[in-house]
């Protein structure tokens, strides 16, 4: 069983690494797991997407993914064409305010988190990003919650690595803000 | 002290030998260069500088391509024989995967001037521990006889008929003076075969360089200005007045980095 | 086994020193400039040495130095950096001197540059084209081995997805069978011997030893290519016996057209696919039989027209042959454009049926 998700933003979202920290993640936990990102060349402002597929055998998911089991919207802007490849009933998990949860199509469900909201809450302000992966994460138990915090701190370079505590609380903030809601 | 006394009425007891005779036994046969080049006098001294440095059985040539491509038919060491230019390239490949050995290159001035000036340029910047050669005659001998970028001016060649001329075709390359002005080199020199005296400083000269190349002091170059007197359009033994006169002029013959 | 979350360029590199390779050299050109970062970090830690030469040129002529001294070597480039290596890769074929080449390509239009060679002389070159990372390793290893066992120039002819695509991968030393010893390799140790080694296209040998010469060589030299044709040919193939239609396609797309066309078999189409592995030598003798019962031989690859060429050269019906494929360039001109999609490719090969 191969589980696809797609997300989606703007550069400075934290998206390449939201996604990297997901797969890498599933890695540690033995699992097989492909990235690929798409970006243009703006440091900022630019579209930011990623894709991720985990599985328990060897993937067969095409690194451009046709369709989806799920999603994240980080942002409204640079989206297009995302919509369209998520699958019946997939699983859709919007950034208010910067996305309006209600603007998909009725098939799809949507859960929403303000990240931006949850991380200031918990001082970890450039972690929205984290957010809404724990948050992701807490819908779909695609890997496990300690899995993400090793990750993380993995993926951090020595000039980042003041952030790891920030970035920790940012995980377990989103996976709180949908806590008790299950996909 | 024990007199000798030879008696001078009876003839000697062996034959007189000439200095060809002594011709390394590296060599394995003869060349097919035309009388007069200068050539094969600086592959004479390279390889007696090999074995006089014992360095024979940890030897690796990289040849390029010219008159003296044949000479790997008729050396014995081992040679990677390359493409034209690329000697000082496929030399550090070699020399990375085999530091304990030397290895040398051993290009015309169209092989390395010409096809292969930014190999050598960058090798030496590098500070690649091997030795190059550059037999500069001035012109593309094996082609039969096309300017080069080290044909002096006023040099008559097939695309230069009426001289070389500043206006019309630029000015020559002193190599050993541009690799000199490197940091990375441990020992640039240029030299001739146009005279007896000039030949044992050349060899003096390559046996630096090596000496160089195994203390591992950098990049070494030996310049070593040739007849061609085919090339040059000048009757076989005028040869070497005419480099007197025309190369050497135009190159300072000496050492010009010693590390 | 281990899985480590790797760049295609990485694991690329970990499937080269895994094999043994210990002298690499190239210069930057995207997407294979991840490659030579990875060697240029990971290189020395395994004895061995990575170089950023200073041209393309220069970094091929390097790689043929390291091995004609018996190293495993490697270089690379995308196609355009290729293309400067075309003398050095002719002149390997020719004077029998093992490396892998890597193109990592920015899509598929250096099919003919790798399978017609513009370097000069009668050679050839074993091209491998992965259709995935995890593929990628294994053809890493196998390249190296199918190297030294020709004694010949090889190539491996990735892509911007294979090269930039991040998955997990275990990469294992890979055992290809034994192999002759390099008793040929420059080691120094000839001269003065009477038998010093040489390494020369035109294989003269020595004065006291004389070689065939470039007629002799040359004429072995193209026998042995056409001994490689018939022994290292490999594809791989589904659901053609009893196929109305066939889609060839190679690399990257194939992945995507094993997809669509599992996807329309399963909706009743008497579709299936075939993928050659070896672009060269091209398996041509498996198409044939592959393509039997086809009406249609549809060839789908991102270039105007190029493994197209054998396909017609070699399937059944050469009147079944249509070429669905296209040029299709991202905006940024270095990787792949709309038509590598597998919705897009599904519409092609319909409309084609």
């Amino acid at each position: 069983m191969e589980r696809e998700v797609l997300v989606t933003g703007i550069g400075g979202q934290g998206i390449q690494l939201l996604a990297k920290t997901l797969a890498l993640a599933a890695t540690q936990e033995g699992r097989y797991a492909m990235l690929a990102a798409d970006y243009g060349g703006e440091m900022r402002g630019g579209p930011s997407k990623a894709g991720v597929v985990i599985g328990d055998a060897p993937l067969r998911a095409l690194p451009i993914l046709p369709s989806a089991w799920s999603a994240i919207f980080a942002h409204h802007r640079h989206a297009e064409g995302v919509e369209e490849r998520l699958r019946t009933g997939a699983l859709v998990l919007a950034n208010t305010p910067l996305v309006d949860p209600d603007a998909f199509r009725d098939d799809l469900r949507v859960f929403a988190v303000d990240a931006v909201a949850v991380a200031r809450r918990v001082e970890a302000p450039g972690a929205s990003g984290f957010v809404l992966l724990g948050a992701y994460n807490a819908l779909t138990g695609l890997v496990g919650a300690p899995a993400l915090v090793s990750a993380m701190e993995e993926l951090l370079p020595p000039y980042r690595r003041q952030h790891a505590a920030a970035n920790a609380r940012a995980l377990e903030a989103g996976a709180e803000a949908l806590q008790g809601v299950s996909a | 002290m024990t007199e000798t006394t030879i008696d001078t009425t009876q003839p000697p007891v062996r034959d007189a030998r000439q200095v060809a005779d002594f011709k390394p036994s590296l060599i394995l046969g003869e060349h097919s260069l035309c009388p007069g080049c200068g050539e094969p006098v600086a592959l004479r001294v390279l390889l007696e500088v090999l074995q006089e440095l014992d360095i024979v059985q940890r030897t690796i040539g990289v040849v390029g391509h010219g008159c003296y491509g044949s000479f790997v038919r008729i050396m014995d060491v081992d040679v990677l024989q390359c493409l034209h230019g690329r000697a000082p390239s496929c030399a550090t490949g070699i020399k990375r995967v085999r530091p304990g050995v030397a290895v040398f290159t051993l290009q015309g001035d169209g092989d390395m001037a010409n096809e292969g000036l930014q190999e050598v340029l960058h090798a030496a910047a590098r500070g690649e521990n091997i030795t190059c050669v550059m037999l500069n005659n001035g012109v593309f001998g094996d082609t039969g006889g096309q300017q080069t970028a080290t044909t002096v001016l006023g040099q008559r060649t097939k695309t230069s008929i009426d001289g070389r001329d500043p206006a019309a075709h630029g000015y020559p390359i002193p190599v050993a003076d541009l690799i000199a002005g490197l940091r990375g080199v441990g020992y640039v020199a240029r030299g001739a075969v146009s005279t007896a005296g000039a030949v044992l400083q050349t060899k003096r000269m390559l046996r630096r360089a090596f000496e160089t190349q195994l203390a591992g002091g950098g990049f070494s170059l030996v310049e070593i200005l040739t007849m061609c007197p085919t090339g040059w359009f000048v009757p076989t033994v005028e040869g070497p007045s005419y480099q007197q006169d025309t190369m050497e002029q135009t190159y300072r013959l000496g050492e010009l980095v010693t590390g | 086994m281990t899985l480590q979350l790797l760049e295609g360029s990485a694991a690329i590199a970990e499937a080269a020193i895994a094999a043994g390779c210990r002298f690499f050299a190239g210069y930057p050109m995207s997407p294979f400039t991840g490659l030579l970062e990875h060697m240029s970090r990971r290189l020395s830690e395994a004895g061995g040495v990575c170089l950023n030469a200073e041209s393309e040129i220069e970094g091929v002529n390097m790689t043929l130095g390291a091995a004609a001294a018996g190293t495993r070597a490697a270089t690379g480039s995308c196609g355009q950096g290729i293309a400067l290596m075309q003398e050095a890769i002719a002149e390997a074929a020719l004077n029998e001197t093992p490396f892998v080449v890597f193109n990592l390509a920015r899509n598929q239009q250096d099919y003919f540059q790798a399978t017609r060679g513009g370097g000069w002389g009668d050679y050839r070159t074993i091209t491998l084209a992965p259709k995935d990372i995890p593929e990628a390793v294994e053809h890493t290893q196998l390249l190296f081995h199918l190297a030294d066992k020709h004694r010949a120039p090889v190539m491996l002819y990735g892509d911007p997805l294979l090269a930039q695509t991040r998955v997990g991968v275990d990469i294992q030393h890979r055992d290809f069978g034994e192999l002759p010893p390099k008793d040929w390799a420059l080691d120094g140790t000839g001269g003065g011997t009477g038998r010093s080694r040489q390494v020369w296209t035109w294989a003269m040998g020595k004065a006291t030893d004389p070689g065939p010469g470039p007629d002799g060589h040359w004429r072995a030299i193209a026998e042995k290519f056409d001994r490689i044709g018939e022994l290292e040919a490999r594809h791989e193939q589904s659901d053609v016996d009893d196929a109305e239609t066939v889609v060839v396609s190679f690399g990257s797309a194939a992945k995507f057209v094993e997809h669509v066309v599992a996807e329309l078999r399963a909706e009743g189409h008497r579709i299936g696919w075939f993928r050659p592995i070896t672009l060269w030598p091209f398996p041509g003798d498996a198409l044939a039989a592959a393509t039997r019962t086809a009406q249609r031989v549809l060839v789908f690859e991102l270039n105007a027209g190029q493994m197209v060429d054998d396909v017609r050269i070699h399937a059944h019906d050469r009147r079944a042959v249509r070429f669905v494929g296209g040029v299709s360039i991202a905006e940024s001109g270095l990787s792949y454009g709309p038509l590598l999609d597998a919705p897009v490719i599904r519409r092609r090969i319909l409309e084609a049926l």
